[in-house]
């Protein structure tokens, strides 16, 4: 009910900004990863907007919409981690470039579901590669490791319980 | 109410810093390899083989262009020089969906390995192998239509109608290379069709691609129709990484059927088949010496087999020094992945013994 409100208000607001990432593209990545019924409202932080999952009176979790730059464009992802940090998942939200689109497969994000700011991160070490996507993979992995860092600093720093 | 507030906030935050990364953008970028070679008992050289700028412009979400413009051996002049100015790829992307894109312009053929993903630094050893040079005759490019996508499960695909061969081009020792046109005023007296169905999960790629087109051109005598005198590429490629170690493999074939025809009118010997292909295997030394570095330190070695003399038109004898055996050894260190410093040793083995030899090659390539 709650997701279903924050669906029409987003797509109140989409028109206003065309060229952006859909909301609603938001809004369906994170009732995918927290379950139906999750209810979001945006912290503002010195790191950036982060998204706060909720559902009933229960923490579910956090995430964070990023860019980061692939061969020529940007890739906007989506990093969900649970109450305690473990990554939930990782969303391709939109990609813009002609080759390298491997990195949205299920196969490929699965790789980062249970990690936390403690574990590696990295490109070979234990993510691997996908042939013909090497940018690509390679950015999206920086983006994630950033993520990481950045909900940990605000972790730290109390903003994030 | 603080909910409803709070929701159109998010709504804003998310849009606001994305929105100018999706307005009309113009990017640059570009790679190269400069190569030095010496052949044992010969006399060393050095080129820079190729640079390339990338030229790219976004008009909106689903509108981009991308071109490549390659400059070969460092410089051209006038009258007999060996340089070449050429735009390698120049075409307009439209993305229908995530799932489903339109193409058109200038593209890569998307056979084998090579003909898409040839920035230097992806492979091993310095040059490129000859498979991908004799076999499929990288980098393939000509006009056409076309459309990609992929739907699930690690699948994709993309298909092009485009613009034929021209059989007066074609050799005995290159195969169907010179036939290519390459952009420049193409005819469309032949057709062509090129297909690629791939295959992917985290460390491993599989691809089988094929293209199939008319090579006459307007010369009635070897062929009439939109695919006469035929040429069939078919190609299996794959490429597995998992640690330290990484592989990759390529199996080409090409079939000419109106071969005699061709040698009738153009007086060469080009082959009714060449065939081919690769397996190579490395591994990553820094895994060992320096298991925290981000760089790579490769050690290769590539096993190759490339004949384009496979099966002659009746009456027509093999040339079988061209039926080639080529082991390449070396090393490519990699600081990032879009940089490589490259060393390697190559040995040449014919059928007949005759034009076989060595080389020393070194090499630098990078990408951006």
């Amino acid at each position: 009910m709650r997701s279903a409100i924050l669906l029409l208000l987003l797509s109140v607001v989409a028109p206003l900004r065309a060229q952006t990432v859909a909301p609603a593209k938001v809004t369906a990545s994170v009732v995918r990863v927290f379950g139906p019924g999750v209810r979001v409202d945006t912290l503002v932080t010195s790191r950036g907007p982060i998204l706060r999952a909720v559902r009933g009176d229960t923490l579910l979790g956090f995430a964070t919409v990023r860019e980061v730059r692939g061969k020529d464009q940007p890739i906007t992802i989506l990093v969900a981690v649970d109450r305690s940090g473990r990554i939930l998942d990782v969303d391709i939200l939109i990609y813009r470039e002609s080759y390298g689109g491997e990195v949205a497969y299920e196969s490929w994000r699965r790789q980062f579901r249970g990690r936390t700011v403690a574990d590696s991160i990295r490109i070979g070490r234990p993510i691997r590669n996908i042939s013909g996507a090497t940018i690509s993979t390679h950015a999206v992995t920086l983006g994630v490791r950033a993520a990481l860092d950045d909900l940990a600093t605000l972790r730290r720093a109390g903003t994030l319980p | 109410m603080p909910r409803l507030l709070s929701t159109l906030l998010l709504a804003f935050l998310i849009a606001a810093p994305l929105q100018g990364q999706t307005q009309s953008s113009t990017t640059v970028g570009g790679y190269g390899e400069i190569i030095f070679a010496r052949p044992n008992g010969g006399t060393a050289s050095a080129d820079v083989a190729r640079v390339v700028v990338y030229l790219a412009h976004t008009f909106d979400e689903r509108l981009a262009f991308r071109s490549e413009l390659e400059v070969e051996h460092a410089r051209i002049e006038a009258e007999g020089s060996a340089g070449e100015v050429a735009f390698e790829q120049a075409y307009l992307d439209y993305r229908l969906s995530d799932r489903f894109t339109l193409r058109s312009g200038l593209v890569l053929v998307p056979v084998g390995i090579i003909n898409e993903t040839h920035e230097p630094p992806t492979f091993n050893g310095v040059g490129r192998p000859a498979a991908d040079h004799d076999l499929i005759p990288a980098t393939w490019r000509e006009i056409g239509i076309g459309a990609l996508g992929n739907f699930g499960g690690g699948w994709s695909w993309r298909a092009y109608v485009m613009n034929g061969l021209k059989a007066e081009g074609f050799s005995a020792a290159e195969g169907i290379r010179a036939g290519r046109q390459e952009g420049q005023e193409a005819s469309f007296a032949g057709v062509g069709v090129t297909g690629r169905l791939e295959w992917a999960r985290p460390g491993l790629k599989i691809g089988l691609s094929g293209f199939h087109g008319g090579s006459a051109d307007t010369n009635s005598a070897v062929g009439t129709g939109a695919f006469g005198a035929p040429v069939t590429v078919l190609a299996a490629d794959a490429r597995w990484e998992s640690g330290p170690w990484t592989a990759r493999a390529l199996l080409v074939n090409v079939a000419v059927p109106d071969a005699g025809k061709i040698n009738a009118a153009f007086g060469g010997t080009v082959a009714e088949r060449s065939r081919g292909g690769y397996v190579e295997g490395a591994y990553d030394l820094l895994h060992l010496l320096a298991p925290a570095s981000t760089a790579r330190l490769d050690a290769f070695t590539r096993v190759e087999k490339v004949n384009t003399q496979a099966r002659m038109p009746t009456a027509t004898a093999a040339d079988e020094s061209l039926d080639r055996t080529i082991v390449t050894s070396g090393l490519t260190f990699r600081p990032l992945s879009t940089v490589a410093f490259k060393a390697d040793y190559q040995v040449l083995r014919t059928a007949s013994g005759v034009g076989e030899g060595e080389t020393f090659d070194l090499g630098i390539g990078f990408s951006f």
